[in-house]
């Protein structure tokens, strides 16, 4: 609620309110003007830059979630479910190991089979991960060449035992690593 | 010179004014421009700001013209958008920085420099000015709202965004620094003062 200041008892009031009315005077009508025509004319151009501005953002939001939904579809993956991976990983045993059995050996040519199945480079790849991965591959391509020319030369297979076994083992850790790869670029 | 509360204008002028009539437009400015540039350079010191203030309130003044309904003064109206434009300057942020950076510098100057840019108002009201001014600014505010505007404390907490203790905490701490003002003596320092501040100039 206002309150009339001659109602005010103190001096200070009173000293204040003896103050004069205009200390100095403004600028006049025309100057008013011309002022008020300056910040409406700055007043549209902000307002036209930050239309602007805006449009950009939006156009630029829409690039990056159409390129985002595109991402998403590309990555459509060849390879097996990994549903199945999980409940049916490949199990790999040594020659060496005392379960080994004829069975160990087309346990390795269906880890084999199902490594081929799987796209050459995995959709992320890890340094680390791809480093491992190419010397496996590199070990086992080395013991495949020795293996078929020691066939070519007609060593007994009892000789090449040792070789076929540490083979098979390069193999299961060729594909628990690749395993892991697709566990991992499913997750992602 | 009437004050901006009291400041009235007839409803036929007001009526060609909201029409677009610039000549009447050019007499409720002229009627009212004094008494409002007057009422904002009481609560901002710095003129620059006040100008910018001002022309703020008179753009809006006109704006909004047609929403008058005369239930009274034109005047009472204008001075609530003066210190509605007044009272949002002082609680921005940029305007809460500058005022740390200038209260870290001497008062004595700010003092000096304000009363050599507005005209000398008569000798016997000098101290007064000079009192006002050493007031922290939103002291100065509160005073003069409540002193002179008649302002109530609700009316003032309500613009500041506070409550009523704040502004009867800034109306005890206005009025206990202008005691002290005047018990000091220093309105006998005037003229000296204003001498040696030219040479700041």
């Amino acid at each position: 609620m206002h309150i009339d200041p001659e109602q005010q008892q103190g001096p200070v009031g009173h000293c204040l309110r003896n103050l004069p009315q205009e200390l100095d005077q403004p600028y006049d009508w025309a100057e008013f003007r011309r002022r008020a025509r300056v910040r409406t004319a700055v007043a549209v151009r902000r307002s036209a830059t930050y239309r602007s501005w805006l449009a950009a953002a939006a156009a630029l939001v829409l690039v990056v979630l159409a390129l985002a939904a595109w991402t998403r579809l590309g990555r459509s993956d060849p390879t097996p479910p990994v549903a199945h991976l999980e409940t049916n990983p490949p199990v790999l045993e040594s020659r060496g190991d005392p379960g080994y059995s004829a069975s160990t050996d087309r346990r390795t040519d269906a880890a084999e089979r199902w490594l081929a199945s799987l796209p050459r480079e995995p959709v992320v790849v890890r340094v680390g991960t791809r480093a491992v991965v190419t010397g496996l591959e590199d070990r086992i391509a080395q013991l495949d060449d020795y293996l078929s020319a020691a066939r070519v030369e007609g060593v007994q297979p009892a000789a090449l035992a040792g070789a076929e076994e540490q083979r098979a083992l390069l193999v299961k850790s060729l594909a628990q690593v690749r395993y892991a790869e697709t566990l991992v670029a499913e997750v992602r | 010179m009437a004050r901006l509360g009291d400041i009235t204008i007839p409803p036929e002028l007001l009526q060609k004014a909201v029409q677009g009539d610039e000549a009447a437009q050019a007499v409720v400015y002229t009627s009212t421009a004094g008494a409002t540039f007057a009422l904002i350079r009481r609560i901002i010191s710095n003129r620059a700001v006040a100008e910018d203030l001002f022309q703020e309130t008179m753009m809006t003044l006109f704006e909004r013209l047609p929403e008058f309904r005369g239930e009274a003064p034109l005047g009472a109206w204008l001075r609530r958008i003066a210190v509605s434009k007044c009272l949002m300057y002082l609680r921005s942020p940029w305007h809460r920085v500058r005022l740390q950076l200038e209260n870290e510098s001497e008062p004595e100057i700010h003092q000096g420099l304000s009363a050599l840019i507005t005209p000398a108002p008569p000798v016997e009201s000098l101290d007064v000015e000079r009192a006002l001014l050493s007031l922290p600014v939103t002291a100065r505010a509160v005073i003069w709202l409540h002193e002179v505007e008649g302002y109530s404390h609700e009316e003032i907490g309500r613009l500041f965004g506070r409550t009523v203790s704040f502004s009867k905490s800034q109306l005890a701490r206005a009025h206990q620094k202008l005691r002290e003002w005047f018990e000091s003596g220093q309105d006998r320092q005037l003229c000296t003062s204003i001498q040696s501040n030219s040479k700041v100039l």
